[in-house]
Formats: C-alpha cells, structure tokens, sequence
C-alpha cells in the first residue's frame, strides 16, 4: 500500500489518499486525518472520495536519491508520495521495473563510468577527427568571393594594426615577384591550374619583425625585416614564399578558422555555459595542434618547388639559422614563421635536409 | 474533510518559509554525464531532452513548505523551438562573414523576432513549472515584450548604423571628429545599461503568476547602478591599487628585463602564474557581488498581494564559491561541473524565504479561476522556446 498527497491541479491543498492499481487503472481513496477510510459523511456532502485515472495518463517519478516521488496527471495535478521507501517497494511489486533505460544507466555507477569513459573518447575523436573533416567539408563548400571578401578583411586588418608600408625599393619587389611566378610556373606551367596569389611586401617593425604570412584569399606577406635577415639567400626567401604559397593552395586559413569556429562551438556546448574563459581554451590549444599538421604541409610544398625550380631545399636551413641567431639577440620581439605552433626548428630543418638528398 | 497539514509548519497567520535545495552533486553528476554522452552522440539533437532532463532534475530538488517544484516541459516541442534559434543564429552569424549591411539587415531581422520569441519562452518556462500541483502563468503580453526590448535594440541599431557610417570599409580608421562621436555613443551606451537590465527583470518579475497571486516589482534604477557599480568597483578600486604597487615595486627589482635587454623566459612564469591568479580572483569577485546583489535586489522588490521574498543572499560566501568553483573546475578538468551548478543553486536557493500572509493551503483556495489559462499555455505554445538558466 501506499499512500500519498493528492493535488488536483485546482488547489494547493493536499488530500491524503491511498493508491492502488487494477485494470489498467490507478486508483486514489480518500483518507480521513487518521489515515482511515473517509465515512459515509463526506459522500453525502458531494465531495468525491475516490479517483482513477488510466496508467497512460501518468508520468512515473525516477527512483533518485534525494528528490521526492511525484506522479504527474496529465490532466494536471500531482500525486506526491508521503514516504518515498514505500512507495518504490509498492511500485516494483505492483508495476514492476519500468526505468527507462536512461535511468537504469545512471543509477549504476560502471554504467555512469562507461558512460564517462565514452564522453572522454568521443570527444578525442571529434577532435582529432570529426572537426578537420567537417571543416574541411566546410571549406570546401565556402565560395572563392567568401574567401576573398575574408582575406581582404583580414590584411586590412593587418595593415591597420601590425603592419607598415614597405620600404623595399619596387624594383626590387618586382624581381621578386616574377622570381617567384616563374618558379611557380616551372612546376605547374598551366597558370589556370595554380591556386590565385597576390604578393605584398611590408614593413613588420616592432611587433612582427622578420615575418612572412598567408591569409585567406591568396595574399601573401613578407616583411623588410625577413628580406634582410636572408639578404644574399635569394633561393631561401623564393622558398618561404613557397611555404606561404603552400598555405594559399591549401586553404590553411580557411581551414584554420573553420575548425577554430567548430572547436569554440563544441567547447561552449560542452561548457561555455558556465564559463568563456574555459571554453577559450581548447580553442587556442587546437589553434596551436592544427597549425603544425598545416606547417609541415606547407614545408612540403616548399621543398617541392624548390625542387621543381632546380633549387636545393636545403637553402631553407638558412632560415632557421638566422632566426635563431636573431632571438638570441632580441628574444621576443620578433614573431617569426617558425612560431611556438610550428613544429620544433630541428624537425624542419631535418626535414628540409633530408629533401635535399 | 480536514486538510492534511502534517508536513506543514504552519497553516495559520503569516509565515515564512525558507527555500530548501536538496540535490546532490554525485547524482546530478549522473545525470549530467549520461545528457553529455547522448548530446554527443546524436550531435547535438538530444539537447533538448538533455534540458528537461536537468530542469526537472532542479525543480524536483527544489522545495518550498515541504513540497517539491516540478517540471512538465515536452522535449519534442522544445525541440522545435531550438531548431528555430539554432538556424536563426546561424544565419545571423554567417550574414556577419559576409558584409557589415548583411549583418545589419540580419541583425534587424533577429531584432524584429527576438522579443516574440523572449515572451514565448517565458511563457513555456512557467506554464510548465508547478508546485503542489498547480501551475505558474506567466501574464506579460507579447506587445509588452516587444515594448521593453524596443529601446535597448534600437539603442544597439543605432550604434551599429554609426559604426558602419563612421568607418564603411572595414580596417579603414575612423576620423577624429567619427572617433570622438562613436566614443561618446558607446559611453551612453554602457551607462544605460542598468536602465536596460531593469526593463528586462521588470517585464518578468511584474508578470508572474501563481493563481489569483500577480507580482508587481518595485526595484528602481537606482537600485540597478547602484549594484553595478558595486560589482565593478569592487575589482577596479583593488586592481587600480595593484597596479600603482607595481608601478613602484617592478623597477626595485633589478631582475626584471629592462628594455633592451635579453630576458631569462623562467622570469616570466611567476608573472604568468600571478597575473592569472589576479584574474582568476577579479572574475570570481565580480560575478560573486554581482550574483548576489542581483538577486537580492530582485526578489526583495518583488511581491505579490500575500506573498512577498526575502533574499540574504551574502556575496563574500558567492564570492568564495566561484572561487572554489573555479580552481575545482580547472583541476578537474570540467568533472566538477555538475557539482558546481548544484553547489550554485543550493547557495542561491536557502538563501531566499517566502512570506506569506495567508495560510498556503488557503491561498491556493483562490486558484481555479485562473489555472485554466496556465495550462493553455503550455498547450498553446506553438515552440517549447525556452532559452532562460
């Protein structure tokens, strides 16, 4: 037996009543203070004493821990049970288990820690593979318009906040230039067939210093401050191009910013809720992770023009060389190619030495 | 027939009753783990369920007078509420990608919807609450929602119209005289915050019904600048004096690189730690005093004819919380979560008591008239739009 507070959805006062179950039917008798069955008095008095309503029409409470048990009508109103041990004992002896599955789950705790271990995996999957398919996926449906619309954006942006204008003479910019197109067109000479690219030269000053980058949209940066550190290595600074030029082909940016956006919108599903500054963080830790795969790629097309033109990719080594001899002398102030997000310097040049052979 | 009054302390006079929270992080971690799981798992779809699942999980933890809140939301409609959203916010995200003017007639477009959409889910929210079961009604209409959200969108339309006047190209910097201009649109901008934030709480908490009980609200802007300001000073005024000790300790210190000068990298990893611990702390302070002046400037104006609430909520123990609530979430590597939001709302929850001056037995005696159109209103809502906790 069971006994519980009857709320009829009109009142908030409770009656006291006993349940029972039969023919498909919850049953509710009225109880008098005493927990006896209402006299004959209360009948005549034009007070129903009893209820029923169909089994469908019910929503069962989860057996939980600390919350009480309610049954909801769905014609509204609550039945509350006045102790909830005996009222789960009358239930799974009258109506047996009927958890769904969902509750079964979380009331054992391999089933909770399965289910952890799986959140765990799931979520290391995506990221390692769900996001850079999806993106991918993405990019590949973004219009070049898109592309170009963003890039500009993005190297006004530049321009506005870290970059100054070149004081490499034109002449020299326009020998670069075409160094660069017919290297270009010694490996694929249909022009038609090679990803769209614009050259800028600029001046990185302070913040960017010796610096080369590519946006989305096919511009390609290369600061004063890289041309003179490879002043006299004209075949190195074809091949940072060449690395630039790998990001252009590839759509690193877009990629980039397409998985940063997934990662920052599972991130902020997962917590962002609770707090922006955790849900920032995976994005900058996947910022760094996927730049790498996109760097190597990029080395890759580097050493493969390099090639093509008749040049040695180990002309990039020089690169590295510079680079390192230039922090040394002014750590932090140069925000170079070869970022805390590019692989180490020593597995690049690695690299670009064993294509040379 | 006597009505049964065993449980509750007392059913005659005015009396007060203090909110009782009884959930428990380790179950509510259960079922926050198993949503995850599901929400992964069906990318997404299983949001809504997941939602209902927790927001009954809360209402049933919650207690007043010895009986539990519930809640009846259908997931299957709050589903198509959130399809709605999610492709509304999508394409305004995009339109942004696109162009400022398609961001501007896509935010135009939200803005004409939104405040249907905000009245809708109050509505949805509180027709689907209950206690002892009856239904709450929430009674704002949705010409009123569109009343109260009128001026801080327009406020914010026309800010973006200047932005896109001041500087069309983007990266193209503005003129002095745009500068000063957007400067002093922004200033008005902040400073009428509190103003918007009042308009908003107002609509709701002027709204709410429970039975023949309608709520007024009599929180004043002033009331509004007044925690604000706390909640920001609170961190500026300490960070302000922070920051002049270090203007005059840093230079004492003879290993800190000068300019110029080649640094030691392990130098700086102190000022790292530093630096995140005094961001760390001005985050938990200011979410804290806000938190907690917030709501008990809230729920200390609002009342209705017999029942009002009473809400000493403390800051320095919210404060104290997002504190731990942080530091635990960090180390945990987000496990802590659920415990947190339980942490939360128990917190917040004990430390508001109703009052009422009739009997709640009685008090709910006044109740059928209205009920009808508190349960319409779940059956009426054509999306279970509820994007509120």
């Amino acid at each position: 037996m069971a006994e519980a507070l009857y709320f009829d959805g009109r009142s908030a006062r409770g009656q006291r009543v006993r349940l029972s179950v039969s023919d498909g039917q919850l049953h509710a008798t009225l109880l008098d203070s005493d927990g006896g069955v209402e006299g004959q008095a209360d009948l005549l008095a034009g007070q129903p004493t009893t209820w029923h309503w169909p089994l469908a029409d019910l929503t069962w409470p989860e057996r939980t821990r600390h919350t009480r048990r309610v049954i909801e009508l769905r014609r509204g109103g609550t039945l509350q049970a006045l102790d909830d041990a005996a009222f789960d004992a009358w239930r799974a002896q009258r109506l047996g288990q009927s958890d769904s599955l969902v509750v079964r789950v979380q009331r054992h705790w391999q089933a909770v820690l399965a289910a952890a271990l799986l959140v765990v995996v799931l979520i290391v999957a995506g990221y390692r593979w769900g996001v850079p398919l999806v993106a991918d996926a993405v990019v590949a449906l973004v219009p070049a318009d898109v592309e170009r619309g963003l890039g500009d954006r993005a190297l006004a942006q530049f321009d506005g906040d870290w970059l100054a204008p070149s004081q490499t003479p034109p002449v020299e910019q326009q020998a670069l230039r075409d160094q660069f197109t017919r290297m270009l067109t010694d490996e694929q000479p249909d022009a038609s067939l090679q990803a769209p690219w614009q050259l800028h030269f600029r001046h990185g000053g302070d913040r960017l210093g010796a610096n080369a980058l590519a946006l989305p949209g096919g511009h390609i940066v290369i600061t004063d401050e890289m041309l003179a550190l490879l002043a006299g290595h004209p075949d190195t600074v074809l091949g940072v191009l060449a690395h630039e030029y790998g990001h252009v082909q590839q759509r690193h940016g877009m990629q980039a910013l397409a998985r940063l956006t997934l990662v920052s919108l599972g991130a902020s599903a997962l917590v962002g809720d609770f707090s922006t500054v955790l849900a920032a963080m995976p994005v900058l830790l996947a910022s760094a992770g996927y730049s790498r795969d996109a760097e190597r790629e990029a080395d890759a097309t580097a050493a493969r023009l390099l090639k093509a033109s008749g040049r040695s990719p180990a002309a990039m080594v020089v690169l590295f060389e510079r680079l390192r001899a230039g922090e040394d002398g002014r750590r932090g102030r140069s925000l170079p190619i070869a970022l805390a997000s590019h692989p180490g310097d020593d597995e690049r040049v690695q690299f670009f030495r064993d294509a040379a052979r | 027939m006597q009505p049964f009054s065993a449980t509750l302390p007392a059913t005659t006079g005015p009396a007060e009753w203090r909110l009782q929270f009884v959930g428990s992080g380790s179950e509510y971690f259960r079922i926050w783990i198993v949503n995850l799981l599901l929400t992964l798992v069906t990318l997404g779809l299983y949001y809504p369920f997941a939602k209902t699942r927790r927001l009954k999980y809360f209402h049933a933890a919650t207690e007043l007078a010895g009986q539990p809140f519930a809640f009846h939301a259908d997931p299957w409609k709050m589903f198509r509420g959130y399809a709605l959203v999610a492709v509304m916010l999508i394409l305004y995200s995009v339109a942004g990608q696109f162009s400022p003017v398609a961001g501007l007639v896509a935010f135009g477009i939200v803005a004409a919807i939104w405040p249907a959409l905000w009245h809708s889910s109050l509505r949805f929210r509180f027709a689907n609450t209950s206690w002892r079961g009856l239904r709450f009604h929430f009674r704002g209409s949705r010409g009123g929602a569109y009343a109260t959200l009128a001026w801080p969108l327009l406020a914010v339309l026309a800010w973006l119209l200047a932005i896109w006047l001041a500087a069309p190209e983007s990266g193209q910097a503005p003129s002095t005289g745009a500068a000063i201009f957007l400067g002093a649109g922004w200033l008005v901008l902040v400073l009428a915050m509190p103003v918007f934030l009042r308009l908003f709480h107002a609509y709701r908490q002027r709204h709410l019904a429970l039975g023949a009980e309608h709520t007024g609200y009599t929180a004043t802007v002033w009331g509004y600048y007044k925690v604000l300001l706390q909640s920001v000073l609170v961190v500026l005024l300490p960070l302000i004096l922070l920051g002049v000790l270090a203007a005059w300790v840093v230079p004492q210190l003879g290993s800190l690189p000068r300019p110029g000068q080649p640094a030691d990298p392990s130098a700086l990893i102190p000022v790292f730690l530093a630096g995140m611990l005094v961001y760390g702390l001005s985050v938990a302070t200011m979410l804290g005093v806000y938190t907690a002046r917030m709501q008990n400037l809230m729920w200390n104006h609002t009342s209705s004819r017999h029942i009002g609430f009473v809400s000493r909520l403390r800051a320095r123990d919210m404060v104290g919380l997002w504190l731990k609530i942080g530091l635990l979430t960090v180390v945990t590597l987000g496990l802590y979560f659920p415990f947190a939001q339980v942490a939360l709302a128990r917190l917040r929850l004990q430390a508001v008591v109703v009052t009422s001056s009739l009997p709640l037995d009685e008090l709910a005696a006044h109740l059928d008239a209205d009920d009808e159109s508190a349960a319409g209103d779940a059956a009426g809502d054509l999306f279970g739009l509820d994007f509120g906790l």
